[in-house]
């Protein structure tokens, strides 16, 4: 994964928050908790594509951590750290509802899907049809093993060998899984535009990941 | 030149399928660059991955509701991992910040959001006491609340809150200050957003969803922040 650079000063003062939590200064868990809470609840939101149990899991991940945290020696960022201990937070309940009870090496055992293609009028492109709503919505839709990977690759930005040694699966399936992953975005959201499913277009050429308001 | 009419997909189509993943991995694949110039079908395919993959980046962070930190607080204090400082709205503190007139302002806004939040549209109650002021303006029990009003008032008490906040921010750590002025950003991007969404299509029940959720959120975020200014 590449965590953001953070300014020195940031690093300075959250480094500052962690010895007061490692204190068990309730302020230093609230201010730690209010700074990483969007990170932590999109993942566990993004990776179960329900609500309630993405705050359960946000409540556990953050409860891990605090219970944890007098271990925390800074050898990697304190972000980093939350991060994978919240993974694997999701992923051992995904594992407890069923859903990932074997190896995605396992599972990839579907033959490859031909490229759903629109010949004919319907060749426009998804580009500027789309919104990052709808894509919430479609990726909330794709099967588990397929999301978890495209939500570790695509939105969080881990590598394919962080992702194989998460999921205990090999590289190439984790790449075959992400493919698969975006080829069934696709066909949804396409599939959700000829029925006039999408909401109103965002204007994509504008930068909208930290957008300021 | 692009091949327009309708057709069935060729052999190079074929290939194309096969070596697409590779491409999109950052693997070098001339003939996919190749082919998507001469096939439209192909070029739609690829220019939609793309795509999907540039909004993936781009996706906005949510914010979980006010429960959750209550729970995970109350937990690390039944835990014994957390030593808590006196509680915010105590009569001392309150006391203490009605002597400055700064706090004094925000305590004021959050007693009023409470107030008009926890009030029923046609009959405003007034509060007995104080203690009955400070204990309906928690940020939990404000967004709880928040939740609850509707939308246009939801707007109006936020914008108040926000004017309040604004005012006094600079009694708050620069770290927190920094920590706050990031959270609201991101709840700004995400009411703008919605906002947007909702202009072009009003009967949008997600985006208004989304919306109602934000503002929400805000006015917790800005309770919160209230909350610790008062200290």
């Amino acid at each position: 994964m590449s965590p953001q650079k953070a300014p020195a000063s940031k690093v300075a003062s959250e480094t500052q928050l962690i010895t007061r939590a490692q204190q068990g200064d309730e302020e230093a868990f609230s201010a730690l908790f209010e700074s990483h809470k969007r990170r932590v609840y999109s993942l566990c939101l993004r990776m179960t594509g329900n609500t309630a149990e993405a705050e359960d899991l946000t409540q556990e991940a953050f409860l891990q951590l605090f219970r944890k945290i007098s271990t925390f020696r800074g050898e990697s960022a304190f972000s980093t750290w939350l991060h994978r201990l919240a993974v694997n937070v999701v992923l051992m309940h995904l594992r407890k509802k069923g859903l990932q009870q074997v190896s995605l090496d396992e599972l990839d055992t579907s033959q490859d899907e031909p490229v759903k293609r629109d010949y004919g009028d319907d060749d426009r492109r998804l580009v500027g049809s789309i919104d990052r709503i709808s894509l919430s919505r479609a990726i909330a839709d794709l099967p588990p093993g397929y999301r978890a990977v495209f939500v570790l690759h695509d939105i969080e930005g881990y590598e394919h060998n962080e992702i194989a040694e998460i999921m205990n699966c090999s590289v190439g399936n984790s790449k075959s899984q992400l493919h698969k992953a975006r080829m069934k975005l696709r066909e949804w959201l396409r599939e959700a535009r000829s029925r006039g499913g999408l909401g109103a277009p965002l204007q994509v050429d504008q930068p909208m990941g930290e957008r300021q308001g | 030149m692009m091949a327009q009419e309708n057709r069935q997909p060729t052999a190079e189509c074929g290939r194309f399928d096969a070596e697409l993943m590779a491409y999109l991995e950052g693997e070098s694949r001339p003939f996919v660059a190749a082919h998507v110039r001469e096939c439209v079908f192909c070029a739609v395919v690829l220019a939609d991955l793309e795509q999907v993959r540039f909004l993936a980046r781009q996706m906005p962070l949510a914010e979980p509701s006010p429960a959750v930190w209550a729970n995970v607080r109350a937990r690390l204090e039944g835990e014994g991992l957390s030593r808590p400082k006196a509680r915010n709205w105590d009569w001392l503190h309150a006391l203490r910040a009605l002597a400055n007139p700064a706090p004094a302002g925000a305590l004021a806004s959050l007693m009023a959001l409470g107030i008009l939040l926890t009030a029923a549209p046609h009959a405003l109650q007034q509060p007995e006491t104080t203690a009955s002021l400070f204990s309906s303006a928690s940020p939990a029990e404000v967004a709880a609340s928040a939740s609850q009003a509707p939308e246009s008032q939801l707007a109006h008490m936020v914008a108040d809150l926000e004017a309040t906040y604004k005012a006094n921010e600079k009694f708050l750590a620069p770290d927190l200050r920094a920590t706050y002025a990031k959270g609201l950003s991101s709840l700004d991007t995400s009411i703008q957003e919605c906002q947007d969404s909702l202009r072009k299509e009003p009967a949008n029940t997600l985006a208004h969803d989304y919306l109602v959720t934000a503002y929400t959120q805000k006015a917790e975020v800005l309770a919160t922040a209230l909350e610790f200014q008062g200290r």
